[in-house]
């Protein structure tokens, strides 16, 4: 997000921060979204690159528009993300992650007894 | 956003536009459309023909070729047409020995389209007092000041040159995120010259570089990312490989070669270095330096 020059249009970053916080929960189903222009305000971008963020939400179902309210969270917008960043993740990322585990010979056991050990430092 | 872009009558439309000063002519037969919604950044060296060109789109000067704002001549309808435009210009200056509270009573009484009540709402949250003359200000405040001034006036155009010079950096970011918030909306149109052009690259939807006069790039932001790539190049191979692609601009830096290349695939590039998007003062500095402007490049 902060880095507006990297390979991803900002539309896409818009859109993926948009979609962190309908997952973490940080705007719940049926709530607002922030507006165009306070998006537009606080990172400085065109209102039409946000709005164009808006409108790739709102193709997928996640995301509606109500008129002179605002952009609104859908209900079941967050199992439909899931979903939908579960496919993404697995089709994209995965096998470059398998990949890379591969390459470093690394087996389940090594990378599930290392992720344990964080979660039981920060708990 | 498609439903802007295929808005009927572009706000600003320029044929042919030309303005000489005795002898010297400053622009040389500009042609441009700009359509309504849209944020413009208009970058160009002093003297470049910025300010000028500005001007006769305000009606300020004379100019031989068409030029059209809100389908009005500005240099002919003027008094007409500034109900519509506002504008704050390098060289603004507020009348000093007034209150704020006068200057509002000015305006509402010379200017139709100007709401008093919209102005003293810009200016909550600033230190401004409506009893404040205008003299005891600082220049942060004028420039605060003065935006609230342009805001309140209900306009489809407004024109900002060098809005923000010599203000800090604070200021400054108040003063767009004020804008976006504020006044935006797909009905107004903004035009944006400024020397500080990478704090406001993400805000444009459109550029305008003027080089001697003439207008070199006129483009979409998001043509210009994918039109334009930079890329740094450590090994002589890659250098050289680049080379092949045309750059339109090469610089060694710390060792590392960058260069600025004009539509060459971002697939052909990725293997030679690092690529990414050149910002707009990149990519000016990269065309301005240009022995002859690229006809492709223009629009």
């Amino acid at each position: 997000m902060d880095d507006f020059h990297a390979s991803q249009p900002i539309f896409v970053q818009i859109r993926q921060r948009l979609i962190e916080m309908i997952l973490r929960q940080q705007v719940a189903e049926g709530d607002a979204l922030p507006s165009v222009r306070q998006i537009a305000g606080d990172l400085s971008v065109n209102p039409l690159t946000v709005t164009k963020a808006f409108e790739a939400l709102v193709d997928i179902g996640v995301v509606e528009k109500r008129r002179g309210l605002g952009m609104f969270v859908t209900s079941g917008a967050r199992a439909h993300l899931l979903a939908h960043e579960r496919e993404k993740f697995l089709k994209e990322d995965w096998p470059r992650i398998a990949a890379q585990i591969k390459a470093l010979d690394l087996d389940l056991k090594d990378l599930i007894s290392t992720d344990t050990k964080r979660e039981g430092q920060t708990k | 956003m498609s439903e802007l872009s295929v808005s009927a009558d572009p706000i600003v439309s320029a044929r042919g536009l030309t303005k000489s000063f005795g002898r010297k002519q400053i622009l040389h037969g500009l042609d441009f459309d700009i359509p309504a919604g849209r944020i413009y950044g208009l970058v160009g060296h002093n003297g470049a023909g910025k300010t000028t060109t500005l001007n006769a789109m305000l009606g300020l000067t004379s100019y031989e070729g068409t030029i059209r704002v809100l389908g009005e001549d500005p240099f002919a309808r003027r008094a007409k047409l500034m109900e519509n435009v506002a504008f704050i210009s390098d060289v603004a200056s507020l009348p000093r020995f007034l209150r704020v509270r006068e200057l509002f009573a000015l305006l509402t009484n010379i200017h139709p389209n100007f709401s008093p009540e919209k102005a003293r709402q810009f200016l909550e949250g600033t230190d401004i007092r409506p009893e404040m003359k205008i003299r005891t200000l600082s220049k942060g405040m004028i420039a605060q000041l003065h935006l609230a001034v342009v805001m309140a006036i209900d306009a489809k155009l407004l024109v900002l040159d060098e809005p923000t010079l010599g203000l800090d950096i604070t200021y400054r970011k108040r003063f767009y995120r004020r804008l976006l918030e504020d006044y935006m909306t797909e009905e107004r149109t903004l035009i944006i010259t400024t020397h500080q052009v990478d704090e406001i690259e993400f805000m444009l939807s459109d550029i305008m570089f003027i080089r001697d006069g003439e207008m070199i790039l006129h483009m979409q932001m998001e043509t210009v990312s994918e039109k334009f790539t930079q890329l740094v190049a450590d090994s002589a191979e890659a250098q050289a490989q680049a080379r092949a692609h045309r750059p339109v601009y090469e610089e060694t830096r710390f060792g590392q070669t960058v260069f600025i290349l004009d539509g060459v695939e971002r697939e052909k590039l990725e293997p030679l270095g690092r690529i990414s998007t050149p910002t707009i003062s990149d990519l000016f500095v990269a065309l301005m330096q240009r022995p002859t402007a690229n006809p492709e490049t223009a629009r």
